[in-house]
């Protein structure tokens, strides 16, 4: 008999996490916050809008990149750029929640559709996210508080101004769900790319310039051990995340992570877009409590009086509006308006020159000796550039250098890590110590074959040199790649002699 | 809410759970993804094939007269993520033929003869800022790009030459400098059908397919 009951309480509590009902503070702010964060990026396109998304420029789509060829439409400008104004227009309208279902709807297909058709230049991973949070958006009741349409109901009936209403929560839980997936999903990618777990992948990122500025993360790429421990917490935070994100404290915990994982990848790899998008999000898992605690906590540092001015100035202009204009008809003149003005601008910036006294513009002649230095073929690869770094230390951490030494005492063991930059082939490498006037005390070599990353070698300080000036040299294919001086300090240790064993 | 709206809920909350659930097995098994456009919506590939090389593609073509042209929007190029242009987020080659047609028809040049695409590559860490390459390597910044012919194209588009890409290249070579396998693959042959054929020589006792 307690079987079925117990499947009821489940059934009861599975029930409860998804229409439990709630004033959605959080999904306001997420309806608020989101449109921009997406929008940001798409209006800063709108002047290439034409070459991007429509049959007068180079739209690749996405179906294309995975072999389906263009399975959608591509549109000719004049019907093309008036939907991208449309989507644009409905960014701002959701934003502010004016007609939020139909803006929400619109902007969502529209956002959705645009980035299938630039798979190259638009369609990346934040707009997939951004297009789950769309839809999710656009089937919830994010509208019906802090927004115009709530400020149009209270006018409509006095009585909402009493309470603020209360929705199924299910529309949260699901971007909450989504997050959720997405990390564990992220985690499993790492787990799958050995070279994030010993730092290079990461290394190699931060010095990319394929997203905005990052100068924190150039500096950060040489310190390979810090990667690693970056690398680990990040993949333990991910796996975490999905058990975490609905515990009461341990929530913060996950989230506070993320916020912190998310401003650093803004900081060290130059994301701007991608951490908008996440950090709007994350408003999706602030429930009512949490916004009554931030409420109280601002009240009682008057943080609110800075609202003041900006709240009733809105409600002063909103009350201005004429009764008898129908919302829907308003927002649907605003966004023709919106739409119209945008395509005129679009077709006055000629972005090709048609305009221009020759009909276009003119190709720029390159320099015969540039051009043929490209085109003459394949150089052989210095070899220098087949290597990342050379350093000598005497730590290693996750098999990677950890500090970088030009001073040693005798009883030490030196490590001297060549980094190499794949792909490359099988080498020969050799490491010499010398002295200070150039002369070989120690050679040794070892092969390194293609897959390898790095290669080490070991050196313990005993008792056959005496305190001075030294280099370490990395030779490879006989050549001098790299030579990193050093200072032997200390006293050596007392040397083997015959006449001690003998007597 | 009403019994049937609940229903409805219900259903998309499961659809959409699933879908999730779906595209996070398939990327950890690797199964049902190749080809697959809607799995780029549930799979989470954030960190995949960031190389030690940097790479830029330029395209430059030569005309009637022997000139060679940059092959580049004169209306300014377009830089979806940073400073760096479209064309060269381009690593599946798919945008690369849609933008050199359209680049040479929205412009004035004259007829052109040859279309060359040619990768540059260097090694990233001459990406950093001289005072902090100076600080890390002990020595000026001494950045030397290579070049790599990727294809040659003529005036109609036809292909008279294509390459593999630089990486591939380097892969290829480093396996190739072996003389065992240089040697086998010499002696071998790279047919892969015979005359043979079982169900024929089943039926009719022979070797041939006649």
């Amino acid at each position: 008999m307690s079987l079925p009951a117990k499947t009821s309480e489940q059934s009861s509590a599975l029930s409860r996490f998804f229409f439990a009902k709630e004033t959605p503070f959080g999904l306001a702010l997420v309806r608020m916050l989101l449109p921009l964060a997406c929008g940001f990026p798409m209006f800063m396109r709108f002047p290439q809008s034409r070459l991007l998304y429509t049959t007068d420029g180079s739209p690749v789509q996405m179906y294309e990149l995975f072999g389906h060829g263009a399975v959608l439409p591509v549109l000719p400008p004049g019907v093309a750029i008036p939907l991208y104004s449309l989507m644009l227009a409905c960014f701002v309208c959701l934003s502010i929640g004016f007609c939020t279902r139909v803006s929400a709807i619109a902007a969502a297909v529209l956002y959705i559709y645009f980035n299938f058709m630039d798979g190259v230049g638009t369609m990346t991973k934040y707009s997939v996210i951004a297009s789950h949070m769309l839809v999710l958006l656009s089937v919830s009741q994010a509208g019906v508080i802090w927004s115009v349409d709530a400020w149009l109901a209270r006018r409509r009936n006095p009585q909402f101004r009493t309470l603020p209403p209360r929705v199924a929560v299910w529309p949260m839980r699901l971007m909450q769900i989504l997050f959720a997936h997405i990390y564990f999903g992220a985690a499993i990618t790492k787990i799958q790319t050995a070279s994030f777990f010993s730092g290079e992948q990461m290394r190699y990122w931060m010095l990319s310039n394929w997203n905005y500025e990052n100068p924190v993360g150039e500096m950060m790429a040489m310190w390979s051990p810090l990667l690693l421990v970056s690398a680990y917490i990040s993949v333990v935070w991910e796996m975490m995340f999905p058990f975490l994100a609905w515990r009461p404290r341990g929530r913060f915990v996950a989230l506070g992570m993320g916020v912190m994982f998310h401003f650093m990848t803004w900081l060290t790899l130059g994301l701007y877009v991608f951490p908008a998008i996440c950090i709007s999000s994350y408003f999706g898992y602030m429930n009512e409590k949490d916004f009554l605690f931030v409420r109280n906590w601002a009240a009682r540092l008057r943080v609110d009086r800075w609202f003041v001015m900006p709240l009733v100035a809105s409600e002063r202009g909103l009350t201005a509006l004429p009764r008898m204009l129908p919302a829907p008809a308003v927002w649907a003149s605003l966004v023709a308006v919106a739409t119209l003005a945008c395509t005129e601008a679009e077709l006055r910036m000629d972005i090709y020159g048609r305009n221009t006294a020759e009909g276009g513009y003119r190709l720029k002649p390159m320099d015969p000796l540039v051009a043929r230095t490209m085109i003459k073929g394949s150089q052989p690869l210095r070899e220098q550039d087949k290597y990342f770094s050379f350093e000598i230390g005497t730590m290693l951490v996750g098999n990677q250098l950890a500090n970088r030494r030009a001073e040693f005492e005798f009883g030490e063991t030196m490590i001297a890590q060549a980094n190499l930059n794949p792909p490359h082939e099988d080498m020969w490498v050799e490491c010499l110590l010398q002295d200070d006037e150039g002369r070989t005390i120690e050679q040794f070599g070892q092969f390194v074959t293609r897959e390898k990353l790095k290669t080490n070698f070991i050196y313990e300080f005993g008792s056959k040199l005496v305190p001075g000036d030294y280099f370490m040299v990395l030779k490879s294919a006989n050549k001098e790649v790299y030579r990193r001086p050093f200072v032997l300090t200390g006293t050596p240790p007392a040397q083997y002699r015959f006449s001690d064993v003998t007597n | 809410m009403s019994g049937w709206k609940k229903v409805g809920v219900s259903a998309f909350i499961a659809v959409y759970v699933s879908y999730l659930s779906w595209g996070v097995m398939a990327h950890a098994l690797k199964v049902g993804l190749c080809g697959n456009t809607l799995s780029y919506f549930v799979v989470w590939d954030m960190f995949c094939g960031w190389t030690a090389w940097d790479s830029r593609t330029h395209i430059i073509a030569q005309d009637s007269s022997g000139q060679f042209l940059e092959v580049r929007e004169p209306w300014g190029e377009f830089h979806p993520y940073g400073h760096v242009a479209r064309i060269h987020y381009d690593n599946t080659n798919h945008l690369l033929p849609k933008h050199i047609d359209h680049v040479l028809d929205h412009t004035v040049h004259d007829s052109i003869d040859r279309v060359y695409v040619v990768e540059e590559v260097w090694p990233k860490q001459y990406n950093l800022p001289p005072r902090l390459f100076q600080e890390y390597f002990s020595r000026p910044n001494d950045k030397l790009s290579y070049f790599h012919v990727r294809g040659i194209f003529s005036e109609d588009g036809l292909a008279m030459s294509l390459n593999p890409d630089w990486h591939d290249t380097q892969r290829l070579n480093a396996v190739y400098d072996n003389p065992r396998l240089r040697r086998q693959s010499s002696n071998a042959t790279g047919l892969y059908s015979t005359l043979y054929s079982p169900r024929q020589s089943q039926s009719s006792g022979s070797l041939t397919t006649n």
